[in-house]
């Protein structure tokens, strides 16, 4: 039952209906309507200040399970980090060292990183810092594996290369020579044929009758074919590749023409006694970058190590050279 | 008897063993260095067999003992008589080899540290005689008066004045062929006829004869035939070293 207002008329000494305007009646439900809306907010505040929303409990819980996830990563990234520098020790002590290659300094691996204002888009939030720190970590993995992929392939490059190189470098000696029997000087000091006097002989001579194959110590090029009166007469000169360069004097003839390639034990002459020589024999040197060196170090592929020990033996005797 | 038997055979393996090396370096070493044939198998094993040979050591208990020794040793005589004969030839032909090597003019006549001059070619001009002719041997720029040595043993076969151009001049015979020749020399030591070694002093240098300045003329003639004398010495000695060797081929030489 609606309450009916009613209001004394000192006219009429009676008490009339009051009735309300459209106006009042549209005031008072604003006031009431204002006031329950105040209140509601109120409320709404209060309760958001000290109670979370089924939503904002989901929320909060997934934030957490990121962050120890992030924490998970890092451990991770920590890992391969480590295992980053591990393959970094080795390429630099090992493969390079092998393969005689010059390691990869610490500033190119290195850098590249840095920066501060790369990560701006993620910086103002609650964790911020962290997702900074992850995702510039990151990066520094990123760029160390790039080097070191890279570095890896330039190691299969001199992988490659090394075996070309050994196919290469001389290895084998130049005459088939059973107990070494054929070896008469060695590289040094030894007694010149002519002039009897202590001269230095800059290669090993082996003797053998004329016509005896002289075959190519390591696989390369000729690059030069050469006939003289004097000093080494006919000689061949192959170049290896690697600073090798071979030398083989005397020849009574030849078996390869100038830039002929050449493989390891193919026959390009024939020994003989042409220029400066007393006797049938083969003259032999080895050239590492213009300087020569002593080709008894140069028979790897040939000789066990007692034939070795027994080959250093005999070139070391102050024996007569040749020429 | 038995174990002496087997005594001697290992001996007898012994010397085996070291013939056999003989063998090798007679093949591998000295002939190809002498450049003579190696002696054929055949040759070496031949000479030997004959069943009946042993005949008077047959019908024993041990016979084939004695006979298997026996038949080793003829064939250990054998080898061995073979490869004495080998060493004989090898020996002298070495020491052929040798002469040849000590007759061979394979030196410089004078001191390296002088420079060479006109060589072995066509000149267009004659520095004298201001024609074109031939220049058949090797010059060397040498002070007056510097010594000149023979550049290989052998028997100085003229020696005096050539009105040809030489002016004086001393001509080596050193066999094999080869002769060498000194021309413009100021004052020879050497008479013709005269056995002279490597290294010899034979004379001084000058400008006699045909001659613009001091100088020394070398020619050497293989088989009748001018080569050029730069193909038979090495320039690449040093002073020291040629000094050395003047030295050390003097101490042998009955002149100085």
């Amino acid at each position: 039952m609606p309450r009916t207002k009613y209001k004394f008329n000192p006219d009429s000494l009676s008490f009339d209906k009051v009735r309300l305007g459209v106006k009042a009646l549209l005031l008072r439900f604003l006031a009431f309507f204002t006031g329950s809306v105040i209140i509601a907010v109120v409320y709404w505040v209060i309760f958001g200040f000290f109670f979370d929303s089924p939503e904002e409990k989901v929320l909060k819980r997934e934030v957490e399970q990121m962050t120890i996830q992030y924490s998970l990563i890092h451990r991770e990234m920590t890992n391969i980090e480590n295992v980053l520098d591990d393959l970094q020790k080795t390429d630099d002590n090992l493969y390079r060292t092998i393969f005689e290659a010059e390691p990869i300094p610490a500033t190119l691996r290195e850098g590249g990183v840095g920066g501060v204002s790369r990560f701006k888009e993620l910086e103002g939030y609650n964790n911020s810092n962290l997702v900074i720190e992850t995702a510039a970590r990151l990066d520094k993995i990123r760029k160390k594996v790039y080097v070191q992929s890279k570095s890896f392939d330039d190691l299969i490059d001199l992988a490659r290369k090394k075996e070309e190189m050994l196919r290469s470098v001389p290895a084998i000696l130049p005459i088939s020579n059973k107990d070494l029997k054929r070896t008469a000087s060695g590289f040094g000091l030894r007694i010149h044929p002519i002039y009897k006097i202590i001269k230095f002989h800059y290669g090993m001579d082996f003797t053998a009758p004329a016509g005896t194959d002289v075959y190519s110590t390591g696989n390369g090029v000729v690059v030069a074919r050469l006939s003289s009166k004097r000093g080494f007469g006919n000689h061949i000169i192959i170049d290896h590749g690697f600073g090798y360069t071979s030398l083989y004097a005397h020849l009574s003839n030849f078996n390869v023409r100038v830039g002929q390639k050449v493989q390891r034990g193919d026959v390009i002459g024939f020994v003989g006694s042409t220029g400066t020589s007393v006797a049938n024999h083969l003259h032999y040197e080895i050239k590492l970058n213009g300087t020569n060196v002593d080709p008894v170090n140069y028979y790897f592929e040939d000789l066990s190590p007692a034939e070795y020990e027994r080959m250093i033996e005999i070139a070391s005797k102050t024996g007569q050279s040749f020429d | 008897m038995k174990l002496q038997y087997s005594l001697i055979g290992r001996q007898l393996d012994n010397s085996v063993s070291t013939l056999n090396s003989f063998r090798l370096s007679d093949d591998i070493r000295y002939r190809p260095i002498l450049d003579m044939d190696t002696i054929s198998e055949s040759f070496r094993k031949g000479g030997y067999g004959g069943v009946d040979r042993f005949r008077d050591l047959s019908g024993y208990l041990n016979s084939d003992l004695l006979i298997s020794y026996r038949s080793k040793i003829e064939e250990i005589k054998n080898m061995a008589n073979v490869q004495n004969e080998s060493f004989k030839t090898i020996k002298d032909r070495s020491s052929e080899w040798i002469r040849e090597m000590d007759h061979f003019p394979g030196i410089s006549p004078v001191n390296v540290i002088f420079r060479l001059g006109d060589g072995f070619k066509f000149r267009d001009v004659h520095p004298v005689l201001g024609t074109a002719r031939w220049h058949y041997g090797q010059d060397f720029r040498v002070p007056y008066g510097t010594e000149v040595y023979a550049t290989g043993d052998g028997k100085v076969i003229e020696s005096g004045w050539n009105s040809g151009g030489f002016g004086n001049y001393i001509i080596i015979d050193h066999g094999y062929g080869l002769r060498s020749t000194y021309g413009h020399l100021s004052e020879i030591k050497v008479a013709k006829g005269m056995n002279i070694r490597r290294c010899d002093l034979i004379g001084l240098s000058g400008s006699t004869g045909t001659s613009s300045g001091p100088h020394l003329h070398y020619e050497i003639n293989q088989f009748g035939q001018h080569k050029n004398p730069i193909n038979f010495f090495n320039n690449d000695m040093s002073e020291e070293e040629f000094n050395e060797m003047i030295q050390a081929f003097g101490s042998k030489s009955k002149f100085r």
